[in-house]
């Protein structure tokens, strides 16, 4: 149902219909509602449901894989979410590397404000999360 | 080609060890946005990866580590920033990049791994030193 509404919007906004259903969990319905009443500038409110969600589990698990090779960390260290850099021996400037790795994976670009406030994996997966959502990442 | 200098102003002197800390990341950032640039240019694809790079300059970076005189820290990064320029401007060639980037710090037959292995322990020994 969702999709026949969205062909008869520009396509521009069916894309971003199509791209909104699939990564929200919220319902479908509404998003329609709002496509109706409002063209471009309704995209900030639409962005309202996502911020109350966490990190994806599979995002954290990419973060974390990076972490892992990146600090050369033997096998059965264990890795979640709350652990913090400087306890998995990294120093700043590995810190600094790390963000520039996840930069690269997730094809995002991080400033220099948020990057300071990363002292764990959860924080990095969060601020992935919002920038992943703030700018579609782009396309090769 | 124009050269086009990036950043060839002088900045001013740090004015403490943070601030310098700070602008060593910032060149680091610098350095690590500009990775892509440079495997396009010098055709570094199928010699080594994008992470390889990023962990040979914070190899030289971290060679530095322990020095605490901001201006001295300042002059480390302006030679920093002169060597990012060159190789981002098409100064360079490819074998300068490879041999002072990829191959490594203690010696080319010594990363590049096995050529003759296990021939000759006299060869392999040649190198390091005349007594053994």
């Amino acid at each position: 149902m969702a999709h026949s509404l969205a062909a008869s919007f520009s396509p521009a906004a069916a894309r971003r219909q199509v791209t909104n259903v699939i990564s929200s969990r919220s319902s479908v319905s509404f998003q329609s509602y709002r496509m109706t009443s409002v063209s471009i500038s309704s995209r900030p409110s639409s962005l309202r449901f996502k911020i109350c969600c966490s990190a994806k589990k599979e995002t954290v698990d990419k973060v974390c894989s990076i972490v892992k090779q990146q600090l050369a960390l033997p096998d059965g260290t264990a890795l979640t979410g709350e652990s913090k850099f400087a306890e998995l021996g990294a120093d700043s400037l590995d810190t600094v590397e790390i963000v520039m790795g996840l930069e690269e994976a997730f094809n995002i670009t991080v400033d220099e404000t948020s990057a300071q406030d990363i002292a764990t994996v959860q924080d990095a997966a969060d601020l992935i999360e919002k920038l992943m959502l703030e700018a579609p990442p782009k396309v090769v | 080609m124009a050269f086009t200098m990036r950043a060839v102003k002088v900045p001013r002197n740090s004015a403490s060890l943070e601030e310098a800390r700070h602008r060593v990341f910032d060149f680091f950032k610098q350095a690590c946005r500009s990775i892509p640039t440079i495997m396009e240019i010098y055709n570094l694809d199928d010699v080594v990866t994008p992470s390889q790079l990023r962990s040979t300059i914070a190899k030289e970076i971290r060679k530095n580590q322990n020095v605490t005189n901001p201006k001295v820290i300042d002059m480390l990064l302006f030679n920093g920033m002169e060597e990012l320029n060159n190789i981002v401007e098409h100064a360079k060639q490819r074998h300068h990049v490879i041999g002072q980037y990829v191959i490594g710090q203690e010696g080319l037959v010594h990363e590049l791994g096995s050529k003759d292995q296990g021939n000759s322990d006299f060869l392999k020994k040649f190198y390091t030193s005349n007594y053994f």
